[in-house]
């Protein structure tokens, strides 16, 4: 008939069981495939990162430029601490300085998967300080949820035994530079003995 | 042999389509804007954490902060270094923050001696309206210019950070985004 797409020949001799038997392959395939993707994929942004961060400590990258990313599809007009943050040892305490809107402290798993976010308050600069602690057991089970000991320190379950801190710092303009650099610099990640 | 065809390329080819290009179960559309919905959280499904990991990304948990990302302009054709664009941003900071930025298809910034990749709500020029104009341009224009020449393949991302706006995407009502309109082409 005209104006129907035609199937091409072979198609027209493979039998509906085939075709059955395919589709649900196809489904299994299709499932298997986009779950091991997490698992395998060695260019994620924690994989990318894990060389240049040493651990447990915060880094301050220069502005992405281009050839210069740290990241793809990074926001460009902002500067960035990051911390490769390891608890299978000890604890790790972060403190930055929210200094104004648009900042924020974010704690990653190695799959990307942004487990704490902490924005900044909008006409109020805060200093925060937070523990990232395991939040697996050794037998892979969650254990804890995100708790505020007091009123300027928090307690925060990581996932994962490693994973990135990130601050990310909006740069406001050329002029705000130098005092943008300045309150990223108070960010430090520091290594605490567990109690 | 046509059982194999068809098993191995149609599992994978939908795979990676669905991991690259979403769809209505991960993603959400406004005008030529993408955001994958559950990005960055925990409970993100499968293809959002797929396509996060395999494009080496590393968002912000969406009920905070939505990233929105354009390939084509608001008639649908795909963006091009040698076309001028004018996006009129409003209503966009009612209380956050947010940046847009030109990338290549790869997610690098394009090269430009102005060294201007981005505009966030900090530093666009805005009218005495409130508005935002911000003019996509291969060659300088006044007012808030971003360079996209030197890229063949154009990726606009915008960011916005708004608890209360993610919050209304989440539930499936997503407000409208700045439309990207086409002024020229050579």
């Amino acid at each position: 008939m005209k104006g129907l797409p035609t199937l091409p020949g072979w198609l027209g001799k493979v039998g509906w069981r085939t075709v059955v038997g395919a589709l649900l392959l196809g489904g299994i395939i299709h499932i298997g495939a986009t779950l091991a993707v997490p698992l395998v994929s060695n260019g994620h942004a924690f994989a990318r990162l894990r060389d240049t961060l040493p651990v447990n400590r915060m880094v301050i990258l220069p502005p992405p430029a281009p050839g210069r990313q740290p990241l793809p599809f990074l926001t460009p007009d902002a500067f960035y601490a990051m911390c490769r943050f390891d608890v299978s040892v000890d604890s790790v305490m972060v403190t930055a300085l929210m200094a104004e809107p648009g900042w924020t402290l974010s704690l990653h798993t190695p799959q990307g998967d942004n487990f704490y976010v902490l924005p900044a308050q909008a006409q109020r600069r805060q200093q925060v300080s937070l523990t990232v602690v395991p939040g697996i057991d050794r037998l892979g089970d969650l254990v804890a949820a995100p708790r505020r000991l007091a009123s300027d320190e928090t307690q925060v379950p990581a996932p994962t035994w490693e994973g990135l801190v990130m601050v990310r710092a909006p740069l406001r303009g050329l002029a705000w530079r130098a005092e943008t650099e300045a309150a990223l610099r108070r960010a430090a990640c520091v290594p605490v003995k567990r109690q | 042999m046509a059982f194999i065809v068809l098993a191995v390329g149609g599992g994978l080819g939908t795979a990676w389509y669905m991991i690259e290009a979403g769809s209505r179960l991960s993603t959400r559309s406004s005008g030529p804007w993408v955001t994958w919905t559950t990005a960055g959280r925990s409970d993100a499904d499968p293809y959002t954490r797929a396509h996060t990991v395999r494009n080496a990304l590393l968002p912000l948990a969406s009920t905070l902060e939505l990233t929105f990302q354009a390939k084509t302009d608001s008639g649908g054709k795909r963006l091009s270094p040698a076309c001028e664009y004018a996006i009129v941003v409003e209503g966009l900071d009612t209380g956050g923050w947010w940046s847009l930025a030109a990338f290549d298809s790869q997610g690098g910034l394009i090269q430009n001696s102005a060294e201007r990749y981005a505009f966030t709500s900090d530093t666009v020029m805005r009218e005495p309206d409130g508005r935002a104009v911000i003019t996509l341009a291969r060659d300088a224009r006044s007012g808030n210019w971003l360079p996209i020449g030197g890229s063949s393949r154009i990726n606009l991302v915008l960011t916005v950070q708004d608890a209360a706006w993610a919050a209304a995407a989440s539930e499936g009502r997503m407000k409208p985004l700045p439309p990207i309109q086409r002024v020229a082409c050579r």
